[in-house]
C-alpha cells in the first residue's frame, strides 16, 4: 500500500518560487502524470517526493510516514533519469543488481532479482555488456530494470522518454505502463509531452509556473477542460474570441470577434459576456453558414487532412476533413465553418488576453 | 586586410605554420629538455671514471636520488589522503565561506618556493642562533628528511586539490544521486560509483604532485640552509644546484652532473609511464556495500569532522607555513637592506619571467589549438604526450641538460640571459599548452563549424568566436607561466650558475647564515610574495569572470 | 536559390557505415525532410553538403557545380545545429549579423535586414539581449534569424527543433516553414519526429543506415511506402505475412491460417513469401461489418482524438488499431471485432531477407 500525499508542498530559491504550494494525492497503485511546460516545477516536485530536494514549505507523506528530514536511500523509492546515469564503469547485469547490492543480499539473491527485471524488459541478452555498447531505448529499460529491482512499490519517472527518438518513445510507453500496472506500482511519471501524458495516465496533473492548473482523466481534460490553458496545452484546438448574443433552451449563441456566429450547448454565462470558445479540430467542419474564412493551407495528417483558414481578423482556424475534393478546397478558396455545440467549451474572455493566458514559456 | 585574411587562409600556408609551430616545440623544447640522456652514449668513460668507479660518489647520488623520490611519494600520499576530502568539499557541498575556502587553496601557489622554504624553515624546524625565530612558531623539527616533506607538501597541496576538483565537477552527480535512491548511503554511493569514474583525475594530481616534488630546487636549499643542522641532506636536485656551482672550479663534476641529470630523467619518465598504467588498469573490488557502517559515517558528526580536520590540516599545515615569513620580518629588529642588488635582481626575474610568457603564448597557443583539433591524428597524440616529458623532469635536470645542449653548438650564441629564458620556456610552455587545449576541448566544435557556414574563413572563425572564449584560459595559463617562471631556482642555477634572478639572490643570502642575510631575505621574499601574489588575485578575477 | 544534388556519396568510420551510396536531389526552393532514426547517417548527410565533412566517395552538385571539394565558407549553406551555437559572447544582434559582418555589407544594408529580420522572428525588444538570458524557443529563433540573414541560398537544419518542448516544437513547426518560404530558401532538414516530417515538408526522403529508402511528398511516403521499415517508421503499421495468390488488380495473400488478405496491386511473383503492412489508422475494427480477420480487443487508450485499440488476433499475434474518439461507447476490452481495411491502403512487400522484426528495427 503505497500512498503518497503533499500537503502545502512548496520550494523557494531565494525570490523565486519553483513550486508553490502544491496539494496532491496519488493512490496506491494508481499511475499519475505530473505534465507541463519546462520550467513549471514538475520536475522540481518530483525531486522533493525523492528526497533530492528539501522542500522549503509543506510536507510529503510517502505510505502515511512523514519523510521531512528523511534521506534519498531511506524512502524506498524507484527513480528512472531523465539522463538516464546508467553507472557507465558497470555492466548492465551489475547496474541492476546495484539496488539489492546496497541493500547488501546474498550474491545468489542478487542475482536472481536482477536477472527477474532484465527478463522483464526483454534484455537478458545484453546483461554482460557496458551501457555505452546499448543504444538509447535499450539504456532507458535498462535503466527501468534497475529502478525496479530495488522491490520499492513507487516508481518516480523524471522524463523517462525525453532523451529519445520519437518513434522509440511510443513503443516505450506502452512498457512503462505495461509494467507499472503488471508489477501493482504506484506511479508518478513527469513529462512535457502531452500526448505521452494521454498514453500512459490514469490521471494527469497539469501544472504551470509552480502551480497545478487543473487534474483529472486523460478524457475529462480533453473533452471538458476547466481552464484555457489545459484546452489549449492538451491537444489541439482553436480559440475563438466573441459575446453571448442570446441564450435558448440552455443554448448559447454567440457572436464572434471574427463575424460569424455560433452555437455552443453551455448556458453559464449571460448575454452580453465577453467569451472565448474552445474548438478543437475535429469538431469544426465545412457548412453553408457560419464564420467566414478564406483557406491557407492544406496538409496530409496520415488519416485525415488538415486545412488551415484565417477569419476576417486573421484568426486562424484549423479543421479536419477525412477526405477533400480538389475542386472545392484550394488554396485561397473562401469557406464557411462551422461548430459541433456539443463539443465546443466556453470559457470567460481572460483580461490579459487569450495568449497570455496560454503562453508557454 | 581582406587580402591578407585571404593569403593565410590558404591552405599553404596553413601547413607550413603548423610545420613551424611543431618544429619548435620539437627543437626547443623537447630536443633540449632530454639532451642530456645522450651523454651516456659520447661519454659513458667520463661517468665510468668519475662516478661508477668512485664509491663514495656513487653512494651520495644514490642517496640523494632515492631521498629525492621518497619525500616525493610520501607528500603524494598525504596530498592525496588531506586533498580528497577538501576537493570533495568544494565541489559537492554548499556552505557559507566557500568562496574564501576556495581562494586560500591556492595561496602557496602565489608564493615563490623560494619564500615558501623559508617560511616553513622558520615555523617548522629548530633554527640556528642567528637567526631568532618569532613566537609562535612550532621550532620542533629536526629531521631534515621531514622538514623537507612538510615544506613539499605545502605547494603541491594546491595541484593536488585543484586536479581532484577539476575531474569531480566533470562527473555528473546524477550518478550518485541515481545511487542513492537505489538505497544507498552518500558514502556507499561515493566509493562504488564516483570515486572508479575518478582515475583520470587521480593519475594526474598524482603526476603533477609528485613531479612538482621531484622538481623543487629553491624552497628545499633554503629551508636546508635555513634549519640548525641539516648536516648535508641532499636531493636530487639540491645536488645539481651545488655542483653546478662548483663546475667552473672542478670541471671533474661534468661527469657526475650529467648522471644525475640522466637518472632523475629517465626515472620520472619511467613513473609517469607506470603510474598511468597502474591506476588505470588496476582492478578494484566490486565494491562491496555494507549498509549500516557506511551508513553511519554517512551522517552526523562523522562527514563535519571529516571535513573540520581537512580545513584544519589546510590551515596549519599549509597556509601557515606559506605566511609566516610576515611575523618573522615584523619580530625582528631591522637592520639596513640595500634594496640596490635585490631591485636589480627582481627586474632580472621580471625580464626573464616577461619574455618567457610572451614566447609561451605566441608558440604555444597555436599548439595547444592543433593538439585540441586534431584528437585523432597520430601526430596531435605523440605530441599531447610530449607536452608531458618538460613537466614531469624536474627543472634541475632540465636546465642542466639544455645548457649543455646550446652551450655545445655553434649556430646561436650563448648568452646567458637567453639560456635562462630558453630555459624557462621549455618548464612553462607546456603549462600553456595543456591549459589551452584543456580550454578548447570544453568549447563545442559546433560554434566554429557554424561560423564556418555561415561564410567565415578558418582565421575569421577563430578571432570573432573561439578567440573570445578561451581568451581568459589563454590569460590563466599566461600567468600560470609568469609566477612559475618567477618563482624558478633551479633551473635557474643548473644552466647559468651566476644568474642573479630573485629567487637566487635570496637562496645565496640565506646561504650566508648571517642575521642581517636573514633578515634581508625575510624581506626580499615579502617583496616577492606581495608580486605573486597580485598576478593571483588578477587570474581569480579573470577566471571568475569567465564562469559568467 | 540552389537545387542540390547528391551522386554516391559514400562515408565510412572503422566499419561504420555513415553514408552508403546516397543518392538525393533537391529542387529549387523546396523544403525537403530528411526523416531517420538515431544513427542512420542524417548528420553524417548535412556535414557532407555543408563541407565539414568530406566524403570518401560521391559527388556533391550545387546548380550542376561539382562542389564536393569546395571550402566551406563559399559554399553559401547556413548549418543550423541542435544546440544552436549561438555565439555567447555577443548579443542577439550581433548574432544575428554574424554572416553579413563577414562579407563585409554595408551598415545601411545591415540596418535593414536586422530589423525586418527582428521582426519576422518575433524578437524586436530583445536585440540586446545575450544568448544565455533568453528561453529555449527564442534561442531558437534567434538560430534561425541569424542563418536566414546570412546571405545563404541553403539551409540546412539538424533537428532544430529537437530541444523544445513538445507544445511549442508543434506552434514552432509552422512558423519555421512558413520563415524559409517567404525568404524562397532551399531548405533541407533533419529529423527523427515523423510527425515534424509530414506537416514541414515539400517532400520526405525517409533514411537508414546510410542509404535512402525512398523519397516523395508526404502522402507518397505514408500511403505507398516503398519498404516495411518506411510503413511502421512513418506512422504505425500492422503487419500480415503469407504467400501470394496474384499481384493485380489486387495483390491477394494467404497466411498460414488460410485467411485471405487483399492489399495494392504489386509486382510480387505468385507462391513467394510476402509481407502485408497496413497503417493502424487505416485499420478498421467493427462489429457489423465482415472484415478480413478477427481480434479480441485487450486494450483500448485514449490519445485525445483518437482511440489507441490493442487487439489479439486468434494465432496470437498482436495488432492495433487507431479510430476517432467517439467510438469509446462502442468498443470495449473483451469485445471480438472484425478488423478490415480499404484495399488501397494496404501494401505488399516482398518478405525481407533478413527477417521482418530486423527489418522493422529503429534502433
Amino acid at each position: 500500500m503505497v500512498e503518497v500525499r503533499l500537503e502545502g508542498v512548496g520550494k523557494r530559491y531565494g525570490s523565486v518560487v519553483a513550486v508553490d504550494k502544491v496539494d496532491l494525492t496519488v493512490a496506491d497503485k494508481e499511475y499519475v502524470t505530473v505534465l507541463g511546460p519546462s520550467g513549471c516545477g514538475k520536475t522540481t516536485l518530483i525531486r522533493m517526493i525523492a528526497g533530492i530536494i528539501e522542500p522549503t514549505d509543506g510536507k510529503v507523506f510517502i505510505d502515511g510516514k512523514d519523510m521531512t528530514g528523511v534521506p534519498i536511500e531511506d524512502r524506498d523509492i524507484g527513480y528512472v533519469f531523465q539522463n538516464i546515469a546508467l553507472f557507465p564503469h558497470l555492466t548492465v547485469e551489475n547496474n541492476v543488481s546495484y539496488g539489492p547490492r546496497a541493500r547488501d543480499l546474498p550474491p545468489e539473491e542478487q542475482v536472481r532479482v536482477s536477472r527477474r527485471f532484465l527478463e522483464m524488459v526483454k534484455l537478458l541478452d545484453k546483461m554482460g555488456m557496458l551501457p555505452g555498447e546499448l543504444c538509447g531505448g535499450e539504456q532507458q529499460k535498462v535503466s527501468l530494470a534497475r529502478a525496479l529491482s530495488s522491490g520499492s512499490k513507487l516508481l518516480l519517472l523524471d522524463e523517462p522518454l525525453s532523451a529519445l527518438d520519437s518513434r522509440v518513445r511510443v513503443d516505450l510507453r506502452y512498457e512503462l505502463r505495461r509494467l507499472a500496472k503488471e508489477l501493482g506500482l504506484t506511479t508518478i511519471h513527469v513529462t512535457h509531452d502531452q500526448e505521452e501524458a494521454q498514453s500512459v495516465s490514469d490521471r494527469i496533473v497539469l501544472m504551470r509556473a509552480g502551480t497545478v492548473v487543473e487534474t483529472g482523466t486523460p478524457e475529462e481534460l480533453y473533452t471538458h477542460p476547466k481552464k484555457i490553458f489545459t484546452a489549449n496545452f492538451i491537444g489541439e484546438t482553436n480559440l475563438l474570441e466573441g459575446w453571448v448574443l442570446e441564450i435558448k433552451d440552455g443554448v448559447s449563441v454567440i457572436e464572434l470577434r471574427n463575424g460569424g456566429k455560433v452555437k455552443v450547448n453551455q448556458s453559464n454565462h449571460p448575454v452580453g459576456d465577453a467569451v472565448v470558445i474552445s474548438v478543437r479540430p475535429e469538431f469544426v467542419f465545412l457548412a453553408d453558414e457560419g464564420m467566414r474564412a478564406k483557406v491557407t493551407a492544406i496538409t496530409y495528417m496520415g488519416t485525415y487532412w488538415r486545412i488551415t483558414a484565417n477569419t476576417e481578423d486573421e484568426e486562424e482556424v484549423a479543421f479536419d476533413s477525412v477526405t477533400y475534393d480538389e475542386n472545392l478546397l484550394t488554396i485561397g478558396r473562401e469557406v464557411y465553418l462551422a461548430v459541433n455545440p456539443k463539443a465546443a467549451v466556453l470559457y470567460p474572455r481572460p483580461e490579459d488576453g487569450v495568449q497570455e493566458a496560454i503562453k508557454l514559456e | 586586410m581582406d587580402s591578407l585574411i585571404k593569403a593565410i587562409s590558404r591552405k599553404r600556408f596553413r601547413t607550413g605554420w603548423t610545420a613551424f609551430i611543431i618544429a619548435f616545440f620539437l627543437f626547443f623544447v623537447i630536443l633540449p629538455t632530454v639532451y642530456i640522456l645522450s651523454y651516456a652514449f659520447t661519454n659513458w668513460g667520463s661517468i665510468e671514471q668519475y662516478v661508477l668507479n668512485d664509491p663514495a660518489m656513487l653512494d651520495l647520488i644514490i642517496d640523494a636520488i632515492l631521498a629525492s623520490f621518497q619525500i616525493a611519494a610520501i607528500v603524494t600520499v598525504i596530498d592525496i589522503l588531506v586533498g580528497l576530502p577538501m576537493a570533495w568539499m568544494l565541489v559537492r557541498k554548499q556552505f557559507r565561506g566557500k568562496a574564501l575556502l576556495d581562494t586560500l587553496i591556492d595561496m602557496p601557489l602565489a608564493v615563490p618556493t623560494a619564500a615558501l622554504g623559508f617560511s616553513s624553515a622558520i615555523f617548522f624546524a629548530v633554527t640556528p642562533e642567528s637567526l631568532a625565530a618569532p613566537a609562535f612558531a612550532l621550532n620542533m623539527v629536526t629531521s631534515p628528511f621531514l622538514l623537507i616533506v612538510l615544506l613539499h607538501v605545502v605547494f603541491s597541496y594546491p595541484y593536488m586539490v585543484r586536479s581532484l576538483s577539476a575531474i569531480l565537477v566533470q562527473i555528473d552527480q546524477t550518478y550518485e544521486t541515481a545511487g542513492r535512491t537505489l538505497g544507498a548511503s552518500a558514502l556507499s554511493a561515493a566509493r562504488t560509483i564516483t570515486l572508479p569514474l575518478f582515475r583520470a583525475g587521480l593519475v594526474t594530481g598524482i603526476i603533477l604532485c609528485f613531479a612538482r616534488s621531484l622538481s623543487e630546487t629553491g624552497g628545499t636549499m633554503i629551508a636546508l640552509a635555513t634549519m640548525a643542522n641539516s648536516g648535508g641532506f641532499a636531493t636530487g636536485p639540491t645536488l645539481i644546484g651545488d655542483w653546478k656551482h662548483d663546475l667552473g672550479i672542478n670541471p671533474d663534476l661534468a661527469a657526475p652532473l650529467a648522471f644525475v641529470s640522466i637518472l632523475l630523467i629517465v626515472l620520472s619518465l619511467i613513473l609517469l609511464v607506470v603510474i598511468k598504467l597502474v591506476i588505470m588498469k588496476v582492478h578494484l573490488p566490486m565494491g562491496r556495500i555494507w549498509p549500516r557502517p557506511e551508513k553511519l559515517f554517512s551522517r552526523g558528526w562523522f562527514p563535519k569532522t571529516k571535513d573540520g580536520l581537512a580545513v584544519f590540516f589546510l590551515v596549519v599545515f599549509v597556509l601557515i607555513p606559506s605566511f609566516f615569513i610576515f611575523t618573522y620580518v615584523g619580530s625582528v629588529e631591522s637592520s639596513s637592506f640595500d634594496w640596490g642588488p635585490f631591485a636589480e635582481s627582481l627586474m632580472f626575474s621580471f625580464l626573464v619571467a616577461g619574455v618567457v610568457t610572451v614566447i609561451d603564448i605566441a608558440l604555444g597557443v597555436p599548439l595547444a589549438l592543433y593538439i585540441a583539433k586534431n584528437r585523432t591524428g597520430k601526430l596531435s597524440e605523440v605530441l599531447d604526450v610530449l607536452v608531458n616529458v618538460p613537466l614531469i623532469v624536474p627543472t634541475a635536470a632540465l636546465g642542466y641538460s639544455l645548457g649543455v645542449f646550446w652551450t655545445g653548438q655553434n649556430i646561436i650564441p650563448t648568452y646567458d640571459v637567453l639560456l635562462i629564458i630558453l630555459a624557462h620556456v621549455a618548464f612553462t610552455y607546456p603549462l600553456v599548452v595543456r591549459n589551452v587545449a584543456g580550454a578548447v576541448e570544453e568549447v563545442d566544435p559546433a560554434f566554429e563549424e557554424t561560423a564556418r557556414t555561415l561564410g567565415a574563413k578558418p582565421v575569421q572563425a577563430f578571432r570573432r568566436v573561439l578567440y573570445p572564449i578561451i581568451k581568459s584560459s589563454i590569460l590563466a595559463g599566461a600567468i600560470m607561466a609568469f609566477t612559475r617562471s618567477l618563482g624558478e631556482t633551479g633551473a635557474t642555477q643548473a644552466v647559468v650558475a651566476s644568474a642573479q634572478t630573485a629567487p637566487v639572490y635570496i637562496v645565496n643570502l640565506i646561504k650566508l647564515q648571517t642575521s642581517s642575510g636573514y633578515y634581508t631575505a625575510g624581506l626580499a621574499c615579502i617583496v616577492l610574495i606581495i608580486v605573486s601574489f597580485m598576478f593571483m588575485l588578477a587570474l581569480r578575477y579573470i577566471t571568475n569572470r569567465r564562469a559568467h | 536559390m540552389p537545387d542540390v544534388k547528391l551522386v554516391g556519396l559514400k562515408k565510412s568510420y572503422g566499419d561504420i557505415k555513415a553514408a552508403d551510396g546516397l543518392d538525393l536531389e533537391v529542387k529549387d526552393g523546396e523544403y525537403l525532410c530528411v526523416l531517420g532514426p538515431t544513427g542512420a547517417g542524417k548528420t553524417t548527410l548535412l556535414r557532407m553538403i555543408s563541407g565539414l565533412l568530406v566524403p570518401d566517395e560521391g559527388q556533391i552538385f550545387f546548380d550542376g557545380q561539382d562542389f564536393t571539394r569546395m571550402e566551406i565558407e563559399e559554399r553559401k549553406a547556413a548549418l543550423l545545429s541542435q544546440t544552436y551555437a549561438l555565439f555567447p559572447q555577443l548579443t542577439v544582434e550581433e548574432n544575428i549579423m554574424f554572416g553579413l559582418d563577414i562579407r563585409g555589407a554595408d551598415e545601411k544594408l545591415k540596418e535593414q535586414v536586422l530589423i525586418s529580420m527582428l521582426d519576422l522572428v518575433r524578437l524586436s525588444g530583445r536585440s540586446d539581449a545575450y544568448p544565455r538570458e533568453l528561453s529555449g524557443g527564442m534561442q531558437q529563433r534567434t538560430a534561425l534569424a541569424r542563418a536566414l540573414a546570412s546571405g545563404a541560398d541553403l539551409l540546412l537544419l539538424d533537428e532544430p527543433l529537437r530541444a523544445l518542448d513538445a507544445r511549442l516544437r508543434i506552434s514552432l513547426r509552422i512558423e519555421l516553414r512558413s520563415l524559409v518560404k517567404t525568404l524562397k530558401m532551399t531548405a533541407i532538414h533533419v529529423t527523427h519526429d515523423q510527425d515534424e516530417a509530414l506537416v514541414m515538408a515539400d517532400r520526405v526522403a525517409v533514411i537508414r543506415e546510410g542509404r535512402i529508402l525512398q523519397i516523395g511528398t508526404p502522402k507518397e511516403v505514408w500511403d505507398e511506402p516503398a519498404t516495411p521499415f518506411v510503413a511502421n517508421f512513418v506512422g504505425q503499421s500492422n503487419f500480415f505475412t503469407g504467400e501470394v495468390l496474384q499481384s493485380s488488380p489486387f495483390t491477394l495473400i494467404r497466411t498460414p491460417e488460410g485467411t485471405v488478405l487483399k492489399g495494392r496491386p504489386s509486382e510480387l511473383v505468385t507462391g513467394t513469401t510476402a509481407v502485408l503492412g497496413v497503417k493502424i489508422g487505416n485499420t478498421d475494427i467493427s462489429k457489423d461489418r465482415k472484415g478480413y480477420l478477427k481480434a479480441k480487443v485487450e486494450r483500448i487508450i485514449f490519445e485525445g482524438r483518437n482511440l489507441h485499440v490493442d487487439l489479439m488476433m486468434d494465432n496470437g499475434q498482436r495488432i492495433s488499431s487507431k479510430v476517432p474518439s467517439w467510438r469509446k461507447g462502442k468498443i470495449a476490452p473483451g469485445d471480438v471485432v472484425d478488423v478490415y481495411w480499404e484495399e488501397s491502403k494496404g501494401t505488399v512487400f516482398p518478405m525481407p531477407p533478413n527477417g521482418l522484426e530486423n527489418e522493422l528495427k529503429v534502433e
